[in-house]
């Protein structure tokens, strides 16, 4: 029995050593790739500006070892530098403004020095590279036959207050390098896409005698109001076919999740507790998610809207205030600490409401505002840490975070 | 295979008109910047108005210097009302001054209409934030009306965390956040 006992430890041991090795392993065995720059136009400080911007794209893609060192050859070269000779891959470029003031860059992807992939691009002005450079991660991603990242193509349309009652909204890139104000003056609030092709959007109005839920057609510029409430009136989600809202409306001062149909114009009371439900997100089309404090703090519930059946799905954390969901997973913001006036620390966790998979995805800081990409490859979400905001991304199939800065401002609400 | 990017900056520059200051300008300037893997021309977008929302104009009277003098007069004397962490309960002290202003609403103040401000402190989602606002404002409401004011005389609105009256990260700072402010109206 001892001998039976030992064995099994070992076995135990021997296992958990192997899960180790092979963590360690996968991260080595990504193909090695640099970047060559190749660039005849534009000053240096913008040169390395896109340099970094496709090494970060590059990097979110999850498919390689990307080598940060810039370094500069000519396009035509039949070789990759000596010092490159080693890498799997090299993706050189070469950026050129051309006669009308748009910006070119002719690109190719070498294995060894055999050219496999090649693709130009141009972009009227160059304060739009970053489109590019997503657009090169993009295709390249696709090229080594990996799931697509459309959500890199994707536009972010957030909200800022900019001083009480005061807001801007805006619509940036996925990594929030470029952004335009779409919406300015007045106090304007929660803006959700209307639509996957994002040529519209709703947001929240609070400069009429009610909140009122405005939706705002980009190509027109058209403005209409959709819908007002007496004391909140917030667009927590769009359905994936544009032709339902969840709408946290109070009537009557009593915060609740409303299921609107955007064609017939009607609304329907799916959440009828005394205290606060909010955020109301789309599973599927018959089950929704939402925040609820009818245990006395907030946590994660569920609805099925054909049964009414209604579930707790998130046992963890003391305040769990904000969620989005795709498919079965949800994730949600919970805070870690219960004392309310310490140095509150609010992570990211993962569950699946078909098995009890609990992953937290963040460890540091007051990270918020998590959204799934449509195809649930991917979070976004908003990290504040030392002072310093970023927008976070997580790659759930590859277990990385990736960062990038914000320059100014704390965002109020975002989607994606 | 070369395809040739391009662009689909458009510039129109499209702002309210007829709106009054507070009105927000809908900018569609390079909204679409993703580029287009396609070889086309350089597509401008026409210029097209923007619909323009009807503001409703002001009562005239309400708007006289001596009306509106009075008014701010008397919203002066109303109160902030604060509250505890995640708390939308009045406490005792609260009470007090919401029924002090109950008084003044059925008095000097009986012309009025009154808006409830709901606020937070910035901790916490806003969507949640807000929902906490609003209970705030409720419960003035619900104590208002008990206090013999007309609920019709009454609306509310939750800014959540938007509207800070104190932006330092202090407990101090946080606990003045936590309240809800009166508004007078015509």
């Amino acid at each position: 029995m001892k001998i039976l006992f030992l064995l099994f430890l070992l076995f135990n041991i021997a296992y958990a050593g192997d899960a180790t090795i092979e963590v360690i392993k996968k991260v080595d065995s990504l193909p090695t790739l640099a970047i060559e720059d190749s660039s005849i136009s534009y000053d240096n400080t913008f040169k390395l500006r896109f340099f970094k911007s496709l090494v970060a794209d590059l990097n979110v893609i999850s498919l390689f070892n990307v080598d940060r060192h810039h370094r500069v050859v000519a396009y035509n070269d039949s070789s990759v530098l000596v010092s490159n000779k080693d890498m799997e891959y090299v993706l050189r470029y070469k950026i050129f403004e051309d006669d009308n003031g748009a910006m070119n860059i002719q690109m190719k992807l070498l294995q060894g020095d055999s050219e496999v992939f090649s693709k130009n691009y141009r972009v009227s002005k160059k304060d739009i590279y970053m489109f590019v450079s997503h657009a090169i991660a993009y295709d390249i991603n696709e090229y080594m036959g990996a799931k697509p990242v459309s959500w890199m193509k994707k536009k972010v349309i957030f909200a800022k207050v900019i001083a009480p009652k005061k807001s801007e909204i805006i619509i940036a890139d996925y990594t929030l390098t470029y952004q335009h104000i779409i919406i300015q003056g007045g106090f304007n609030l929660f803006p959700k896409w209307a639509n996957q092709s994002q040529t519209a959007f709703y947001y929240t109005s609070l400069d009429n005698d009610k909140p009122t839920l405005k939706y705002v057609d980009i190509k027109t510029a058209s403005v209409k109001s959709i819908i007002s409430s007496d004391g909140m009136m917030i667009c927590s989600d769009v359905s994936n076919d544009g032709n339902h809202l969840l709408l946290t409306m109070a009537k009557d001062g009593q915060p609740d999740i409303y299921l609107y149909d955007v064609k017939k114009h009607t609304y329907k009371r799916e959440t009828t507790y005394s205290g606060i439900d909010v955020g109301g997100q789309f599973m599927n089309k018959d089950i929704i998610a939402f925040v609820s404090s009818r245990l006395g703090y907030p946590t994660i519930f569920t609805k099925n809207l054909l049964t009414n059946e209604i579930n707790q799905v998130v046992y963890y954390g003391n305040s769990n205030v904000a969620c989005s969901a795709s498919g079965h997973y949800i994730v949600y913001k919970a805070r870690e600490s219960s004392n309310a006036f310490s140095q509150n620390t609010f992570n990211l966790h993962l569950v699946s409401t078909q098995t009890d998979l609990i992953r937290r995805l963040t460890a540091t800081g007051v990270n918020e505002f998590p959204k799934f990409s449509k195809d649930g490859d991917a979070i976004i979400f908003v990290k504040n840490y030392k002072g310093q905001s970023s927008i976070g991304i997580i790659r759930l199939n590859f277990n990385k975070n990736y960062l990038f800065p914000i320059k100014s401002g704390r965002i109020q609400s975002m989607d994606w | 295979m070369k395809n040739i990017v391009l662009s689909g900056v458009v510039a129109a520059l499209l702002v309210f008109s007829g709106c009054s200051s507070k009105g927000p300008a809908v900018d569609t300037k390079a909204a679409n910047n993703n580029p287009v893997e396609e070889v086309a021309s350089t597509a401008t977008q026409e210029v097209q108005p923007v619909e323009t929302e009807t503001v409703s104009s002001e009562n005239s009277l309400v708007n006289s210097s001596t009306s509106e003098s009075t008014m701010n007069s008397i919203e002066s004397k109303l109160p902030t009302v604060y509250f505890a962490f995640d708390k939308y309960n009045i406490t005792p002290a609260m009470q007090e001054k919401i029924d002090a202003s109950a008084e003044l609403g059925k008095k000097v103040g009986s012309n009025y209409k009154v808006k409830l401000e709901g606020n937070c402190d910035e901790w916490g989602s806003d969507e949640y934030n807000f929902a906490l606002g609003l209970r705030r404002a409720n419960a003035v409401k619900k104590a208002l009306v008990a206090d013999g004011i007309d609920a019709s005389r009454i609306s509310m609105v939750s800014y959540g965390k938007s509207n800070p009256v104190c932006t330092a990260h202090t407990k101090e700072c946080w606990a003045k956040n936590r309240r809800v402010n009166f508004k007078l109206l015509p």
